[in-house]
């Protein structure tokens, strides 16, 4: 087990430094500086402001000092914000994408289970059939579609929800199920399949036989072995969430990363955008851990060996 | 009763063969015999909701790429005197239909308004510059699709490619085929999209596709690659192999049909992922520019007057739907039907 | 947690999420008091910066201008209000000013005011180590275009301080428009004592920064999407602010910031086009010009050696000039409020001193900015004839903003109708087209231009030869010598700098120097009870200092 870890924690490692390498190089490609009127500045003028952000040294060097200063935690000055550090922007930014994140994941998932349950139990009658269109609706309206239409008609035609800001948790409400939906299909499908495989499966059939209650078989049965297979979906998901954010804090004016880091790009800010870019990647890859070694806790068929895959 | 005849003669006359084609033939299948492409072909037709969604998807593929044959309008051609019209369809009278719209808490005849004769109608309305919005979306669906169809094909060559060396080949090269794979899944896909078309100075098409193709063949990929090792081990390979013969044309002839269901499923997947991403890209603004347009463009265009002209927004993002929800239905339907288990 | 325990916990979180739902509706619909002197305004883009050597951008520009003052405060249609300044005394031929300030000015920490923050203010700017992008606004000033160039000492700028309360500043050459100057951001004061407690975070939050202004700033965090400008009792004329407070919110779709009007939630969003098309008739409806124009510049230096060629040909310029329907776009396609050009200068910007008419209406020159699609079309034929092509591929750099993509596509459109003419076109961000336009890497680009402050030599000192703004190489000795003559010898004399303003403008539009388009204005939706909000065309837009809700 501890070889194993130290084993996913070296690639989490090299996956990250590869990243920022990436996206470092990318990023000189570019065009653009921080100079925001380059016409009007003198030569020693300019000199300053980029040496304020390091650019006067070579490419090379700017590599190594950036590549440092991420163990350091700094991921340099941002272009768009003066004086402002990446680092800093990241997380004052990261509290409302990260609630929104996890409100969204766990309407989803609720949500998603009981739909994908329904369907299994009452596989090919109406009911299943709502469940799936439900679900793969889900998948089917993006989630830019789904919150322009939530915000004009829950919000302000019925009036039921704040229409846009962040000052509270009704504040939240909107945007949370506009970004609910995907996670709500993946969870909804998902459990769906498996479910039907593990209704038909032995042990059910003899927990048919005991006389057990068809809630029962299924509370206490089926989905427990469904929702094991589950943790592993959750990677997926907090990537499709990340997805969503930036259009859905964008519409409901979240102060959110996925919201800055657009801009950032329509700005050319390429700190922030590298710093995001890194964010996201490390978020990404901790959630991908930590649903293995949760996976290898609760599923005692899986034993966390240090042989690769 | 009568005695046994003492001699009976049996002249070569008295038999004749028995007719094989008339009798009945125990070597006979019952069941027409079927290639294993028609045998899916037939399961699929049993699955309503998969076949209704191929047969939809194929209109929607026949009105984008020759839409234009029939319905003459330059989906760039500019009139701004008649911009933001609502649809009109001559004859109709129901409201969303009939060239009427509601401005300032009134009905106005929008067509009245900007002083277009009676002939002029639009079926599905105009857009900012008065740009025919029926025109425009069954050009912004090509585009669309062509993106998400080669973009899905780059995919399939790479991620198959990829897939079977590394799985084919095993050891140091599998494991470190694998680490590649492991951590380009581990970055947000729609990260590297946004660099990527950041990168490339949003140069339109070909950006997007390159970065659509450079993330989503990882699936394509680890799903072969498993596909392989149970494959490589099999007697028929191993045949092949003590037959001689070499290793592209293994997987060529021996590997690649046998992936093939997999590969295909895959890309049912894959398919409505790049039209979801294109749209996505072009939504935040850094995807296909103007004038050329595709179903997110238009959807991002027409949100900006949903307030006062939602059928900007809802035409394109109803075929954008539509195209997601047929390409996922008939995905689902072709899993099962490739499925033997499922075969009823 | 076993399993039982999770989903028990799952449910329980799932349904007080239902009921925390129910609960939050409630709080949502209570609107905020009307006679409270509260506003709920909003802005399209974030705070960048409160540092006013730093500032580059309107939204702290207008933050920075309620919540700081200067030796004067620009007031209505950008007339000069007293500031800090309480007498003015000009001397040497308009190169000596003496500014007396009044004693009761105090910074929101309980310092006074003093002569010092002002000295020390300015040489904050112009010293090359702050990197403040706008420094060049003090050329002009004894020594300021040296010391920017880091040539000579910071302590060398024409800024004394006599005592506490007597202010000298020494210029270079007479500034007509100095006094004006004095009401922008970048000439307010500074305290040393908070900006070296605050250092590199200066000016970061809302914390790290004081204000001696009519509002104080509160809850911005740097980066967040709203912040609020409270009422400063510190302020000297603090009796004359009746808002208690303004809010701010970021809201960067107009579809949200409608949205939020029409719920009540905010008493002051822009409008889009479709919007304004709704709108117009509406009591809140109003229209904020901007004195800014929009306008095609020509690489006369074009890699492209046909491209130089044709950009160097009247007829082809004129051409391209003629086939815009400024009209038709403005009316049918922005449909925001934005206005034709009649010139390059914008209008609204300053007035004939003698007659009182609109600088562009002396200055108007009916062919550089009308439509004839028939005289265009045979001007470009004529032009190809001349220069010996037969056909021009162009490439229209723009932003990748909405309103540029539409303009971009619209005079794609119409320039595509002349024949052998075709058009792609380029949109990318805004600091990229700045870059590419400056390196002369472009074949035409649609620019704008903001004026820095209200008078035209803000404008037309961009088209002098030398002018690094000059993207497309536009070069007219008598333009130069015009412009030369308002800032130079003619400074003095209101009359001659008018004249020599208004012929250098007509010199440019006669060449088709460049091809002005339109005019920015933005759509707004305001609550008619909010009165006494000062808008200004240049420079720091908005002056809430008499803001109240009625």
């Amino acid at each position: 087990m501890r070889k194993y870890l130290l084993k996913r924690i070296f690639y989490l490692f090299l996956t990250l430094f590869i990243v920022a390498t990436v996206t470092f190089f990318l990023m000189k490609l570019m065009p653009g500086t921080p100079l925001q009127n380059e016409a009007k500045l003198t030569a020693s003028e300019k000199a300053s402001i980029l040496a304020q952000y390091g650019l006067d040294k070579p490419v090379w060097l700017q590599y190594f000092i950036y590549i440092g200063g991420i163990f350091k935690g700094s991921l340099g000055l941002s272009f768009q914000f003066s004086d402002q550090a990446v680092s800093y922007l990241i997380g004052s930014r990261m509290g409302p994408s990260m609630q929104l994140g996890g409100q969204a994941l766990l309407v989803g998932v609720v949500l998603g289970i009981i739909l994908g349950a329904i369907g299994a139990i009452r596989k090919d009658t109406w009911a299943d059939r709502v469940a799936t269109i439900l679900s793969i609706l889900g998948i089917a309206v993006p989630s830019f579609v789904l919150a322009i239409l939530l915000q004009y008609y829950l919000g302000l035609k019925l009036g039921l929800f704040p229409v846009a800001g962040w000052s509270g948790f009704s504040y939240t409400i909107l945007p949370t199920l506009a970004l609910a939906a995907s996670p709500l299909a993946e969870t909804a499908r998902f459990i769906r399949t498996d479910m039907v495989d593990v209704l038909s499966s032995d042990y059910i059939e003899l927990a048919k036989a005991k006389g057990l209650s068809k809630f029962g078989i299924v509370y206490h049965h089926a989905l427990r072995n469904s929702l094991i297979p589950m943790v592993t979906l959750i990677g997926p998901l907090a990537a499709a969430l990340m997805t969503g954010s930036m259009v859905v804090e964008n519409i409901f004016s979240v102060p959110g990363i996925g919201e800055q880091f657009v801009k950032s790009i329509l700005v050319n800010d390429y700190p922030t955008i590298m710093g995001v870019t890194i964010f996201y990647s490390a978020l990404l890859c901790l959630l991908l851990l930590l649903t293995d070694i949760i996976y290898g806790i609760i599923d005692p068929r899986i034993r966390l060996s240090g042989n690769g895959d | 009763m009568a005695d046994n005849p003492e001699n009976i003669e049996i002249k070569p006359g008295d038999f004749a063969p028995l007719d094989k084609q008339a009798g009945p033939d125990k070597e006979k299948i019952a069941a027409p015999s079927l290639t294993f492409g028609q045998d899916v072909w037939r399961r699929l037709k049993s699955n309503k909701t998969a076949f209704t969604s191929f047969i939809v998807l194929v209109l929607l593929f026949l009105m984008a790429f020759g839409g234009q044959a029939l319905y003459h309008h330059d989906p760039n051609a500019q009139s701004p005197k008649y911009a933001n019209l609502p649809p009109k369809i001559p004859g109709v009278n129901i409201h969303g239909l009939n060239g009427h719209i509601n401005q300032s808490g009134k009905d106005v005849d929008a067509y009245a308004q900007a002083g277009a004769s009676s002939k002029v109608h639009y079926v599905l309305g105009t857009d900012y510059l008065g740009r025919d919005l029926f025109a425009r979306i069954m050009y912004g669906t090509r585009i669309s699709l062509e993106i998400a169809l080669i973009a899905t094909l780059i995919d399939l060559t790479i991620g198959v490619g990829f897939g079977i060396l590394s799985g084919w080949k095993g050891g140091r090269v599998d494991l470190f085929m694998q680490r590649i794979i492991e951590i380009l899944s581990s970055v947000p896909s729609l990260v590297v999209m946004v660099l990527m078309a950041t990168a490339f100075q949003k140069t339109g098409m070909a950006s997007i596709i390159a970065a659509l193709a450079l993330i989503n063949w990882t699936t394509m990929a680890r799903l072969t690659r498993a596909q392989t090792l149970q494959l490589k081990n099999q007697d028929f390979i191993l045949a092949a192999r003590t037959l001689g013969e070499s290793a592209p044309k293994i997987a060529w002839k021996h590997l690649l049909p046998n992936l093939s269901s997999v590969i295909i499923i895959q890309t049912m997947f894959t398919i409505p992922n790049a039209i979801f991403f294109e749209a996505f890209l072009s939504y935040i603004g850094i995807g296909i520019s103007s004038p050329q347009a595709s179903l997110g463009t238009l959807i991002s265009d027409g949100q900006k007057n949903f307030q006062f002209l939602p059928y900007q927004m809802w035409y394109p993002a109803i075929v954008l739907i539509i195209l997601m929800l047929a390409f996922n239905l008939l995905g689902d339907g072709m899993r099962d039907a490739f499925d033997p288990k499922s075969k009823r | 947690m076993n399993l039982k325990t999770a989903a028990k916990v799952t449910v329980v979180a799932g349904a007080s999420l239902l009921f925390l739902a129910a609960c939050g509706s409630n709080n949502s619909s209570s609107s905020t008091g009307k006679t409270k002197q509260v506003a709920n305004l909003t802005e399209t883009a974030e705070l960048p910066t409160m540092d006013i050597s730093k500032s580059t951008d309107v939204v702290s520009s207008d933050a920075l201008n309620n919540t700081n003052e200067g030796l004067y405060r620009i007031g209505k249609n950008g007339s000069i209000t007293p500031g800090i300044a309480k007498a003015t005394k000009v001397s040497n031929g308009g190169k000596t000013y003496t500014f007396t300030l009044r004693k009761n000015a105090k910074w929101s920490n309980g310092d006074k005011v003093t002569a010092k923050d002002f000295v020390y203010g300015w040489q904050r700017t112009v010293n090359p180590k702050t990197a403040s992008q706008y420094a060049y606004l003090y050329s002009g000033i004894k020594n300021a275009d040296q010391i920017v160039n880091g040539k000579k000492a910071v302590s060398t700028l024409g800024i004394k301080a006599e005592g506490d309360y007597k202010l000298v500043v020494t210029l270079d050459k007479p500034i007509a428009y100095f006094k004006k100057l004095m009401g922008f951001i970048n000439f307010f004061p500074q305290n040393e004592k908070v900006v070296n407690k605050y250092g590199s975070k200066y000016g970061t939050t809302s914390t790290a920064m004081v204000y001696n202004g009519p509002y104080k700033m509160t809850g911005w965090t740097g980066s967040n999407l709203s912040w609020k400008l409270v009422k400063n009792k510190d302020y000297w004329d603090a009796k004359s602010v009746k808002m208690k407070q303004l809010n701010f919110q970021v809201v960067k779709e107009n579809s949200t910031g409608l949205n939020l009007f029409n719920s009540g939630k905010v008493d002051d969003t822009t409008l889009s086009s479709q919007q304004v098309k709704n709108y117009k008739t509406n009591k809140n409806y109003k229209v904020r010009q901007t004195a800014s124009t929009f306008y095609l510049e020509l690489n006369r230096n074009d890699s492209n050696k046909t491209l130089a060629k044709a950009f160097k040909n009247k007829k082809i310029r004129q051409a391209l000039s003629l086939s815009i329907n400024r009209n038709e776009y403005v009316n049918t396609v922005l449909g925001d409020g934005s206005k034709v050009s009649k010139g390059y200068v914008s209008s609204g910007l300053a007035n004939n001193p003698k007659t009182g008419k609109d600088f562009v209406d002396d200055a108007y020159v009916k062919s550089g900015v009308e439509y004839n699609m028939t005289k265009a079309k045979k001007l470009f034929k004529e032009g190809m004839k001349e220069i010996g092509a037969k056909s021009l591929t162009i490439k229209l750099l723009s932003d990748d903003t909405d309103k540029a993509k539409q303009s971009s596509e619209y005079i794609q459109g119409q320039w595509q109708k002349l024949s052998g003419l075709k058009v792609t076109n380029n949109n990318v961000p805004f600091k990229t087209r700045l870059s590419r336009s400056t390196s002369g890497n472009f074949d035409t680009v649609l620019s704008a231009w903001n004026a820095d402050f209200t008078d035209p030599i803000s404008f037309l000192s961009l088209f002098t030869s030398s002018n690094t703004y000059n993207n497309g190489k536009y070069k007219s000795a008598a333009y130069d010598k015009y412009v030369a003559n308002a800032e130079g010898k003619d400074a003095n004399n209101t009359t001659a700098r008018w004249n020599d303003m208004v012929n250098a403008e007509k010199t440019l539009m006669n060449d088709q120097g460049v091809i002005p388009v339109y005019q920015q204005a933005t759509a707004h939706l305001t609550r008619t009870n909010l009165k006494g909000i000062i808008y200004n065309t240049a420079g720091s837009l908005y002056n809430y200092k008499y803001m109240y809700v009625k």
